[in-house]
Protein backbone atom coordinates (compact mmCIF):
# COMPACT_ATOMS: atom_id res chain seq x y z
CA UNK A 1 0.00 0.00 0.00
CA UNK A 2 1.18 3.29 -0.85
CA UNK A 3 1.55 5.68 1.73
CA UNK A 4 -0.50 8.32 0.01
CA UNK A 5 -3.45 5.54 0.81
CA UNK A 6 -2.14 4.25 3.93
CA UNK A 7 -2.57 8.51 5.24
CA UNK A 8 -5.91 8.81 3.00
CA UNK A 9 -7.11 5.59 5.31
CA UNK A 10 -5.77 6.47 8.77
CA UNK A 11 -7.26 9.97 8.19
CA UNK A 12 -10.39 8.19 7.52
CA UNK A 13 -10.14 5.68 10.58
CA UNK A 14 -9.10 8.97 12.51
CA UNK A 15 -12.55 10.90 12.02
CA UNK A 16 -15.24 7.87 11.24
CA UNK A 17 -18.02 10.75 11.19
CA UNK A 18 -17.05 12.62 9.29
CA UNK A 19 -16.15 10.37 6.45
CA UNK A 20 -19.52 8.50 7.57
CA UNK A 21 -21.49 12.01 6.53
CA UNK A 22 -19.86 12.39 3.38
CA UNK A 23 -20.37 8.70 2.35
CA UNK A 24 -24.24 9.46 3.16
CA UNK A 25 -24.22 12.27 1.12
CA UNK A 26 -22.45 10.57 -1.58
CA UNK A 27 -24.49 8.10 -1.74
CA UNK A 28 -27.99 9.70 -1.32
CA UNK A 29 -26.82 11.83 -4.37
CA UNK A 30 -26.17 8.50 -6.59
CA UNK A 31 -29.04 6.60 -5.26
CA UNK A 32 -31.73 9.38 -6.35
CA UNK A 33 -29.48 10.16 -9.58
CA UNK A 34 -29.35 6.31 -10.54
CA UNK A 35 -33.39 6.49 -9.80
CA UNK A 36 -34.29 9.37 -12.05
CA UNK A 37 -31.64 7.97 -14.36
CA UNK A 38 -34.00 4.49 -14.60
CA UNK A 39 -37.24 6.99 -14.39
CA UNK A 40 -35.77 9.43 -16.99
CA UNK A 41 -35.15 6.13 -19.29
CA UNK A 42 -38.74 4.75 -18.66
CA UNK A 43 -40.45 8.07 -19.78
CA UNK A 44 -38.71 8.23 -23.10
CA UNK A 45 -39.37 4.53 -23.81
CA UNK A 46 -42.92 4.96 -22.77
CA UNK A 47 -43.24 8.03 -24.81
CA UNK A 48 -41.41 6.18 -27.68
CA UNK A 49 -43.53 3.46 -27.45
CA UNK A 50 -46.90 5.98 -28.23
CA UNK A 51 -45.09 7.73 -30.42
CA UNK A 52 -44.41 5.10 -32.90
CA UNK A 53 -46.93 2.92 -32.11
CA UNK A 54 -50.27 4.35 -31.81
CA UNK A 55 -52.87 2.27 -33.08
CA UNK A 56 -55.31 3.06 -35.58
CA UNK A 57 -58.63 1.27 -35.91
CA UNK A 58 -60.57 2.15 -39.19
CA UNK A 59 -64.05 0.35 -38.13
CA UNK A 60 -65.39 -0.88 -42.23
CA UNK A 61 -69.24 -0.64 -43.35
CA UNK A 62 -71.53 -3.54 -42.68
CA UNK A 63 -71.38 -3.69 -46.63
CA UNK A 64 -67.73 -3.37 -47.45
CA UNK A 65 -66.58 -6.14 -50.26
CA UNK A 66 -63.82 -8.13 -49.91
CA UNK A 67 -62.17 -6.53 -52.73
CA UNK A 68 -62.79 -3.10 -51.22
CA UNK A 69 -61.42 -4.09 -47.83
CA UNK A 70 -58.25 -5.50 -49.76
CA UNK A 71 -57.66 -2.43 -52.25
CA UNK A 72 -57.97 0.01 -48.80
CA UNK A 73 -55.88 -2.83 -46.88
CA UNK A 74 -53.17 -2.62 -49.92
CA UNK A 75 -53.23 0.75 -50.47
CA UNK A 76 -52.51 1.61 -46.37
CA UNK A 77 -49.49 -1.07 -46.56
CA UNK A 78 -48.01 1.18 -49.22
CA UNK A 79 -48.26 4.19 -47.52
CA UNK A 80 -44.53 4.90 -45.81
CA UNK A 81 -46.01 6.98 -42.88
CA UNK A 82 -48.19 3.75 -41.88
CA UNK A 83 -46.86 0.34 -40.36
CA UNK A 84 -48.25 -3.24 -39.76
CA UNK A 85 -51.33 -3.22 -41.36
CA UNK A 86 -53.78 -5.93 -40.40
CA UNK A 87 -57.44 -6.77 -40.89
CA UNK A 88 -59.59 -7.68 -38.34
CA UNK A 89 -62.87 -9.67 -39.52
CA UNK A 90 -66.08 -9.80 -37.64
CA UNK A 91 -65.23 -13.36 -35.85
CA UNK A 92 -61.92 -12.54 -34.89
CA UNK A 93 -63.07 -9.14 -32.84
CA UNK A 94 -65.63 -11.31 -31.44
CA UNK A 95 -63.32 -13.42 -29.95
CA UNK A 96 -61.13 -10.49 -28.99
CA UNK A 97 -64.12 -9.03 -27.29
CA UNK A 98 -64.63 -12.74 -25.32
CA UNK A 99 -61.13 -12.61 -24.30
CA UNK A 100 -61.39 -9.35 -22.96
CA UNK A 101 -64.75 -10.40 -20.94
CA UNK A 102 -63.62 -13.92 -20.45
CA UNK A 103 -63.97 -13.06 -16.56
CA UNK A 104 -67.56 -13.09 -17.37
CA UNK A 105 -69.10 -15.34 -19.93
CA UNK A 106 -72.58 -14.03 -20.35
CA UNK A 107 -71.63 -10.75 -21.47
CA UNK A 108 -70.54 -12.44 -24.56
CA UNK A 109 -72.90 -14.75 -25.09
CA UNK A 110 -75.34 -11.78 -25.49
CA UNK A 111 -73.56 -10.64 -28.41
CA UNK A 112 -73.32 -11.72 -32.24
CA UNK A 113 -70.30 -11.77 -34.38
CA UNK A 114 -72.98 -9.14 -36.29
CA UNK A 115 -72.59 -6.31 -33.96
CA UNK A 116 -68.78 -6.05 -34.36
CA UNK A 117 -67.39 -4.72 -37.40
CA UNK A 118 -64.07 -5.62 -39.41
CA UNK A 119 -61.54 -3.99 -39.00
CA UNK A 120 -58.31 -2.69 -40.46
CA UNK A 121 -55.81 -2.02 -37.60
CA UNK A 122 -52.18 -0.31 -37.99
CA UNK A 123 -49.91 1.94 -36.49
CA UNK A 124 -48.00 5.27 -38.07
CA UNK A 125 -44.61 6.18 -37.85
CA UNK A 126 -44.52 9.38 -36.20
CA UNK A 127 -47.75 10.24 -33.91
CA UNK A 128 -47.69 14.13 -35.62
CA UNK A 129 -48.96 12.37 -39.01
CA UNK A 130 -51.33 10.16 -36.41
CA UNK A 131 -54.87 12.93 -36.96
CA UNK A 132 -53.86 13.69 -40.66
CA UNK A 133 -54.26 10.06 -41.55
CA UNK A 134 -57.06 9.54 -39.68
CA UNK A 135 -58.91 12.09 -41.48
CA UNK A 136 -57.56 10.66 -44.97
CA UNK A 137 -59.01 6.55 -43.78
CA UNK A 138 -62.23 8.46 -42.60
CA UNK A 139 -62.63 9.72 -46.03
CA UNK A 140 -62.66 6.67 -47.58
CA UNK A 141 -66.08 5.33 -48.67
CA UNK A 142 -65.84 1.80 -46.85
CA UNK A 143 -64.71 3.14 -43.39
CA UNK A 144 -67.32 3.81 -40.87
CA UNK A 145 -65.61 5.13 -38.27
CA UNK A 146 -62.04 5.44 -37.36
CA UNK A 147 -60.42 5.26 -33.14
CA UNK A 148 -57.56 5.95 -31.80
CA UNK A 149 -56.39 3.47 -29.50
CA UNK A 150 -53.72 4.98 -27.28
CA UNK A 151 -55.41 6.34 -24.16
CA UNK A 152 -54.12 8.09 -21.30
CA UNK A 153 -56.19 10.02 -18.24
CA UNK A 154 -59.39 10.06 -20.43
CA UNK A 155 -57.91 12.29 -23.71
CA UNK A 156 -60.01 12.33 -26.02
CA UNK A 157 -57.42 13.43 -28.74
CA UNK A 158 -54.55 12.47 -29.98
CA UNK A 159 -52.78 15.37 -29.66
CA UNK A 160 -53.84 15.51 -25.60
CA UNK A 161 -52.33 11.84 -25.35
CA UNK A 162 -49.12 13.58 -26.94
CA UNK A 163 -49.15 16.39 -25.01
CA UNK A 164 -49.71 14.80 -22.06
CA UNK A 165 -47.12 12.25 -22.21
CA UNK A 166 -44.28 14.86 -23.45
CA UNK A 167 -44.95 16.63 -20.24
CA UNK A 168 -44.53 13.78 -18.11
CA UNK A 169 -41.30 13.62 -19.62
CA UNK A 170 -40.62 17.20 -19.56
CA UNK A 171 -41.00 17.44 -15.40
CA UNK A 172 -39.71 14.06 -14.61
CA UNK A 173 -36.25 14.91 -16.38
CA UNK A 174 -36.39 18.95 -15.48
CA UNK A 175 -37.04 17.61 -11.78
CA UNK A 176 -34.78 15.23 -11.72
CA UNK A 177 -31.93 17.36 -13.15
CA UNK A 178 -32.60 20.04 -10.57
CA UNK A 179 -33.14 17.54 -7.24
CA UNK A 180 -29.78 15.40 -8.92
CA UNK A 181 -28.37 18.64 -9.37
CA UNK A 182 -28.91 19.78 -5.54
CA UNK A 183 -28.09 17.18 -3.97
CA UNK A 184 -24.47 16.99 -6.51
CA UNK A 185 -23.87 20.48 -4.94
CA UNK A 186 -24.88 19.62 -1.62
CA UNK A 187 -22.22 16.86 -1.76
CA UNK A 188 -19.55 19.09 -3.69
CA UNK A 189 -19.80 21.59 -0.66
CA UNK A 190 -19.73 18.45 2.38
CA UNK A 191 -16.69 17.43 0.44
CA UNK A 192 -15.31 20.98 0.51
CA UNK A 193 -16.15 21.45 3.84
CA UNK A 194 -15.07 17.92 5.30
CA UNK A 195 -11.41 18.32 3.27
CA UNK A 196 -10.74 21.87 4.82
CA UNK A 197 -11.22 20.71 7.88
CA UNK A 198 -9.06 17.68 7.28
CA UNK A 199 -6.27 20.20 6.04
CA UNK A 200 -6.74 22.16 9.19
CA UNK A 201 -6.13 19.15 11.25
CA UNK A 202 -3.08 18.68 9.46
CA UNK A 203 -1.89 21.72 9.35
CA UNK A 204 1.02 21.02 11.59
CA UNK A 205 2.50 18.01 9.30
CA UNK A 206 1.65 19.65 5.94
CA UNK A 207 4.46 22.59 7.28
CA UNK A 208 6.77 20.13 8.71
CA UNK A 209 6.10 18.25 4.84
CA UNK A 210 7.07 21.23 3.14
CA UNK A 211 9.94 21.75 5.01
CA UNK A 212 11.28 18.67 4.41
CA UNK A 213 10.74 19.36 0.29
CA UNK A 214 7.51 17.60 0.00
CA UNK A 215 5.91 18.88 -3.21
CA UNK A 216 2.50 20.72 -3.12
CA UNK A 217 1.13 17.18 -5.15
CA UNK A 218 2.89 15.11 -2.49
CA UNK A 219 0.71 17.11 0.70
CA UNK A 220 -2.45 17.06 -1.50
CA UNK A 221 -1.97 13.43 -2.92
CA UNK A 222 -3.82 11.77 0.55
CA UNK A 223 -6.01 14.19 0.73
CA UNK A 224 -7.54 14.24 -2.89
CA UNK A 225 -7.40 10.64 -2.76
CA UNK A 226 -9.43 10.30 0.65
CA UNK A 227 -12.22 12.68 -1.52
CA UNK A 228 -12.00 9.83 -3.97
CA UNK A 229 -12.66 7.13 -1.74
CA UNK A 230 -15.84 8.83 -0.52
CA UNK A 231 -17.10 9.02 -3.79
CA UNK A 232 -16.25 5.56 -5.10
CA UNK A 233 -17.84 4.44 -1.80
CA UNK A 234 -20.58 6.84 -1.96
CA UNK A 235 -21.54 5.74 -5.62
CA UNK A 236 -20.99 2.11 -5.15
CA UNK A 237 -23.47 2.17 -2.05
CA UNK A 238 -25.71 4.70 -3.77
CA UNK A 239 -26.22 2.73 -7.10
CA UNK A 240 -26.33 -0.74 -5.13
CA UNK A 241 -29.47 0.41 -3.30
CA UNK A 242 -31.05 1.94 -6.08
CA UNK A 243 -29.99 -1.03 -8.33
CA UNK A 244 -31.65 -3.62 -5.46
CA UNK A 245 -34.71 -1.54 -5.32
CA UNK A 246 -35.22 -1.54 -9.16
CA UNK A 247 -34.54 -5.59 -9.42
CA UNK A 248 -37.09 -5.94 -6.68
CA UNK A 249 -40.24 -3.50 -8.20
CA UNK A 250 -39.34 -4.41 -11.79
CA UNK A 251 -41.37 -7.57 -12.45
CA UNK A 252 -44.32 -6.07 -11.33
CA UNK A 253 -44.18 -2.90 -13.41
CA UNK A 254 -42.66 -4.70 -16.16
CA UNK A 255 -45.80 -6.63 -15.47
CA UNK A 256 -48.29 -3.91 -14.91
CA UNK A 257 -47.21 -2.01 -18.03
CA UNK A 258 -47.67 -4.85 -20.10
CA UNK A 259 -46.85 -4.14 -24.30
CA UNK A 260 -45.33 -0.73 -22.92
CA UNK A 261 -41.48 -1.25 -22.82
CA UNK A 262 -40.73 0.94 -19.94
CA UNK A 263 -37.91 -1.21 -18.72
CA UNK A 264 -35.26 -3.95 -20.74
CA UNK A 265 -37.09 -7.60 -20.18
CA UNK A 266 -33.96 -8.36 -21.69
CA UNK A 267 -31.30 -10.04 -18.86
CA UNK A 268 -28.39 -8.85 -20.47
CA UNK A 269 -30.27 -4.95 -21.60
CA UNK A 270 -30.81 -4.81 -17.93
CA UNK A 271 -27.40 -4.76 -17.12
CA UNK A 272 -26.45 -3.25 -19.21
CA UNK A 273 -28.90 -0.22 -18.70
CA UNK A 274 -27.79 -0.25 -15.19
CA UNK A 275 -23.83 -0.96 -15.98
CA UNK A 276 -24.03 2.31 -18.07
CA UNK A 277 -25.34 4.05 -14.96
CA UNK A 278 -22.45 2.99 -12.79
CA UNK A 279 -20.07 3.82 -15.42
CA UNK A 280 -21.45 7.20 -15.79
CA UNK A 281 -21.77 7.73 -12.27
CA UNK A 282 -18.55 6.88 -11.11
CA UNK A 283 -17.16 9.27 -13.69
CA UNK A 284 -18.86 11.73 -12.24
CA UNK A 285 -18.11 10.78 -8.65
CA UNK A 286 -14.57 11.15 -9.22
CA UNK A 287 -14.97 14.39 -11.31
CA UNK A 288 -16.72 15.54 -7.96
CA UNK A 289 -14.08 14.49 -5.45
CA UNK A 290 -11.15 15.54 -7.47
CA UNK A 291 -12.37 18.91 -8.13
CA UNK A 292 -13.64 19.18 -5.04
CA UNK A 293 -10.49 17.72 -2.95
CA UNK A 294 -8.12 20.04 -5.40
CA UNK A 295 -10.62 23.17 -4.73
CA UNK A 296 -10.33 22.71 -1.14
CA UNK A 297 -6.69 21.64 -1.05
CA UNK A 298 -5.76 24.94 -2.95
CA UNK A 299 -7.86 27.04 -0.80
CA UNK A 300 -6.54 25.75 2.38
CA UNK A 301 -2.44 25.43 1.34
CA UNK A 302 -3.24 29.23 0.02
CA UNK A 303 -4.02 30.29 3.08
CA UNK A 304 -1.41 28.70 5.20
CA UNK A 305 1.12 30.68 2.78
CA UNK B 1 28.77 25.75 -0.80
CA UNK B 2 26.52 28.47 0.99
CA UNK B 3 27.69 32.24 0.12
CA UNK B 4 25.36 34.98 1.80
CA UNK B 5 26.46 38.29 0.01
CA UNK B 6 25.44 41.81 1.23
CA UNK B 7 21.56 39.85 2.35
CA UNK B 8 19.14 42.63 3.93
CA UNK B 9 15.75 41.35 5.61
CA UNK B 10 13.12 43.66 7.59
CA UNK B 11 10.34 42.74 9.00
CA UNK B 12 7.87 46.22 9.28
CA UNK B 13 10.70 47.85 10.99
CA UNK B 14 12.48 45.70 13.01
CA UNK B 15 16.01 44.74 10.68
CA UNK B 16 16.44 41.43 10.74
CA UNK B 17 19.68 41.20 8.91
CA UNK B 18 21.72 44.39 7.77
CA UNK B 19 24.15 43.80 4.85
CA UNK B 20 25.35 40.28 5.44
CA UNK B 21 28.23 38.63 3.94
CA UNK B 22 29.42 35.55 4.72
CA UNK B 23 30.57 32.26 2.85
CA UNK B 24 30.71 28.46 4.40
CA UNK B 25 32.37 25.66 2.40
CA UNK B 26 31.44 22.14 1.64
CA UNK B 27 32.18 19.72 4.54
CA UNK B 28 32.43 22.32 7.29
CA UNK B 29 30.62 22.30 10.36
CA UNK B 30 29.65 26.32 11.32
CA UNK B 31 27.99 27.43 14.25
CA UNK B 32 25.22 30.87 13.72
CA UNK B 33 25.53 32.56 17.73
CA UNK B 34 23.99 35.56 19.18
CA UNK B 35 21.42 36.53 21.54
CA UNK B 36 17.79 35.78 20.21
CA UNK B 37 16.57 37.50 17.73
CA UNK B 38 20.25 38.47 16.21
CA UNK B 39 19.11 36.96 12.96
CA UNK B 40 20.23 33.39 13.21
CA UNK B 41 17.19 31.58 12.46
CA UNK B 42 16.13 34.01 9.23
CA UNK B 43 19.43 33.23 7.58
CA UNK B 44 18.19 29.35 8.20
CA UNK B 45 15.02 30.18 6.36
CA UNK B 46 16.49 32.28 3.86
CA UNK B 47 18.77 29.00 2.84
CA UNK B 48 15.60 26.82 3.19
CA UNK B 49 14.12 29.51 0.78
CA UNK B 50 10.83 30.22 3.55
CA UNK B 51 11.94 33.89 3.14
CA UNK B 52 13.30 35.75 0.48
CA UNK B 53 16.17 38.99 1.03
CA UNK B 54 14.46 42.13 0.73
CA UNK B 55 17.94 43.16 -1.08
CA UNK B 56 21.25 40.58 -1.77
CA UNK B 57 21.89 37.20 -2.89
CA UNK B 58 22.10 34.05 -1.19
CA UNK B 59 24.16 31.13 -2.86
CA UNK B 60 23.45 27.11 -2.43
CA UNK B 61 26.28 25.09 -4.81
CA UNK B 62 27.05 28.46 -6.40
CA UNK B 63 23.20 28.89 -7.46
CA UNK B 64 21.77 31.66 -6.78
CA UNK B 65 18.47 30.44 -4.19
CA UNK B 66 16.99 33.83 -4.01
CA UNK B 67 15.67 33.66 -8.19
CA UNK B 68 14.75 30.09 -7.94
CA UNK B 69 11.42 29.52 -8.86
CA UNK B 70 8.35 28.33 -6.36
CA UNK B 71 7.77 25.41 -7.85
CA UNK B 72 11.67 24.55 -7.46
CA UNK B 73 11.98 25.32 -3.79
CA UNK B 74 10.88 21.68 -2.74
CA UNK B 75 13.71 20.47 -5.08
CA UNK B 76 16.00 22.64 -3.16
CA UNK B 77 15.01 21.52 -0.12
CA UNK B 78 15.28 17.75 -0.71
CA UNK B 79 19.10 18.62 -0.76
CA UNK B 80 18.95 19.78 2.35
CA UNK B 81 18.22 17.79 5.63
CA UNK B 82 16.67 20.03 8.88
CA UNK B 83 16.77 19.58 12.76
CA UNK B 84 14.23 21.48 14.60
CA UNK B 85 14.42 23.18 18.10
CA UNK B 86 10.88 21.85 18.51
CA UNK B 87 12.03 18.42 16.75
CA UNK B 88 8.77 18.95 14.13
CA UNK B 89 8.28 14.79 14.06
CA UNK B 90 4.97 13.82 12.89
CA UNK B 91 3.00 12.52 16.02
CA UNK B 92 0.73 10.09 14.54
CA UNK B 93 3.46 8.10 12.80
CA UNK B 94 6.15 6.16 14.37
CA UNK B 95 9.65 6.91 14.92
CA UNK B 96 10.43 4.34 11.49
CA UNK B 97 7.11 5.95 9.49
CA UNK B 98 8.33 9.45 10.16
CA UNK B 99 11.82 8.68 8.57
CA UNK B 100 10.17 6.95 5.67
CA UNK B 101 8.39 10.36 4.79
CA UNK B 102 11.59 12.02 4.10
CA UNK B 103 12.05 9.43 1.11
CA UNK B 104 8.71 9.62 0.37
CA UNK B 105 9.28 13.06 -0.49
CA UNK B 106 12.17 12.95 -2.06
CA UNK B 107 11.15 10.24 -4.27
CA UNK B 108 13.54 6.80 -3.19
CA UNK B 109 12.04 3.76 -4.32
CA UNK B 110 10.46 2.23 -1.72
CA UNK B 111 12.04 -1.58 -1.80
CA UNK B 112 15.21 0.69 -0.53
CA UNK B 113 12.95 2.00 2.27
CA UNK B 114 13.12 -0.95 5.18
CA UNK B 115 17.73 -0.47 4.39
CA UNK B 116 18.05 2.79 4.89
CA UNK B 117 15.50 3.70 7.75
CA UNK B 118 17.55 0.80 9.55
CA UNK B 119 20.99 2.28 9.12
CA UNK B 120 19.99 5.62 9.94
CA UNK B 121 18.22 4.43 13.08
CA UNK B 122 21.45 2.61 14.15
CA UNK B 123 23.38 5.58 13.76
CA UNK B 124 21.65 7.95 15.68
CA UNK B 125 20.53 4.40 18.63
CA UNK B 126 17.05 4.20 17.70
CA UNK B 127 16.89 0.55 16.09
CA UNK B 128 14.66 -0.44 19.23
CA UNK B 129 12.59 2.62 19.15
CA UNK B 130 11.60 2.30 15.52
CA UNK B 131 7.97 0.73 16.07
CA UNK B 132 7.32 3.28 19.28
CA UNK B 133 5.57 6.70 18.89
CA UNK B 134 6.51 10.12 19.25
CA UNK B 135 4.29 10.50 22.29
CA UNK B 136 6.20 7.33 24.13
CA UNK B 137 9.94 9.19 23.67
CA UNK B 138 12.17 11.54 25.55
CA UNK B 139 13.11 14.77 24.57
CA UNK B 140 16.70 13.70 23.45
CA UNK B 141 15.29 10.28 21.44
CA UNK B 142 12.99 12.99 19.65
CA UNK B 143 15.58 15.11 18.49
CA UNK B 144 16.97 11.74 17.31
CA UNK B 145 14.19 11.06 15.19
CA UNK B 146 14.13 14.52 13.34
CA UNK B 147 17.98 14.05 12.98
CA UNK B 148 17.79 10.98 10.99
CA UNK B 149 15.13 11.88 8.87
CA UNK B 150 17.14 14.79 8.20
CA UNK B 151 20.07 12.21 7.10
CA UNK B 152 18.51 9.38 6.01
CA UNK B 153 17.90 11.20 2.95
CA UNK B 154 21.95 11.81 2.43
CA UNK B 155 21.78 15.73 2.06
CA UNK B 156 24.65 17.23 1.18
CA UNK B 157 23.94 20.12 3.94
CA UNK B 158 22.44 19.70 7.44
CA UNK B 159 20.69 22.95 8.85
CA UNK B 160 19.90 22.32 12.82
CA UNK B 161 18.06 25.16 14.70
CA UNK B 162 19.04 25.19 18.40
CA UNK B 163 18.48 21.42 17.75
CA UNK B 164 20.24 21.35 21.74
CA UNK B 165 17.84 24.03 23.08
CA UNK B 166 14.95 21.85 24.62
CA UNK B 167 17.59 19.17 26.24
CA UNK B 168 19.98 18.75 29.09
CA UNK B 169 23.31 18.92 29.46
CA UNK B 170 24.03 15.09 28.83
CA UNK B 171 21.93 14.81 26.06
CA UNK B 172 22.81 18.04 24.05
CA UNK B 173 26.02 16.59 24.52
CA UNK B 174 24.97 13.54 22.96
CA UNK B 175 23.38 15.30 20.22
CA UNK B 176 26.70 17.34 19.54
CA UNK B 177 28.59 14.10 19.54
CA UNK B 178 25.95 12.26 16.30
CA UNK B 179 26.60 15.92 14.50
CA UNK B 180 30.57 15.82 14.70
CA UNK B 181 30.28 11.90 13.82
CA UNK B 182 27.98 12.73 10.32
CA UNK B 183 30.13 16.35 9.91
CA UNK B 184 33.01 13.66 9.86
CA UNK B 185 31.48 11.81 7.03
CA UNK B 186 31.20 14.68 4.95
CA UNK B 187 28.19 16.52 5.84
CA UNK B 188 27.92 20.61 6.02
CA UNK B 189 26.31 21.36 9.30
CA UNK B 190 25.18 24.65 10.20
CA UNK B 191 23.93 24.98 13.60
CA UNK B 192 22.30 27.99 15.24
CA UNK B 193 22.29 28.35 18.48
CA UNK B 194 23.27 30.24 21.88
CA UNK B 195 24.40 27.38 23.91
CA UNK B 196 27.96 29.36 24.65
CA UNK B 197 29.09 25.85 26.87
CA UNK B 198 28.99 23.82 23.40
CA UNK B 199 30.72 26.65 21.35
CA UNK B 200 33.48 26.75 23.86
CA UNK B 201 33.79 22.83 23.85
CA UNK B 202 34.21 22.76 19.82
CA UNK B 203 37.15 23.48 17.86
CA UNK B 204 34.43 24.64 14.51
CA UNK B 205 34.27 28.58 13.21
CA UNK B 206 30.99 30.54 14.47
CA UNK B 207 29.74 33.02 12.53
CA UNK B 208 28.48 35.62 15.29
CA UNK B 209 25.35 37.84 14.90
CA UNK B 210 24.39 40.59 17.07
CA UNK B 211 21.08 42.78 15.83
CA UNK B 212 21.33 41.57 12.17
CA UNK B 213 25.08 41.71 11.75
CA UNK B 214 27.84 39.65 11.29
Amino acid sequence: MSIHTKTAIEAIKRSPFQAVSAIFVLALTFFVATTVAILVYASNKSLSYFETRPQIIAFLKDDAKADGISALQNKLAIDIRIKDVKFVPKEEALAIYKKATEDNPQLAELVSPSIFPASLEFSVTDLKLAEKIIEEVRSEAIVDQVGFTANLGGEKSLGDVVTRLKTISYYLRLGGIVFVGVLAATSFLVLLVIISMRMTSRKGEIEILSLIGATPKFVSSPIVLEGIIYAILGVAIGWTTSFIMWLYVSPSLISYFGEIPILPKSPITYFLLFAIILGTETLVGFTLALVGSLVAVKRSLKKAK
Amino acid sequence: MIKFENVSKSFGSIVALSNVSFEIKEGEFVFLTGPSGAGKTTILKMILREYLPDSGKVYFDKEDITQIKEKDVPLLRQKIGIVFQDFKVLPERTVAENVEVALAVTGVEENEWEKRVDHVLKLVGLSKRANLFPSQLSGGELQRVSLARALVVNPKLILADEPTGNLDWDTAAGIMELLEKINKEGKTIIMATHHQGLIKHSKHRSVELKEGKV
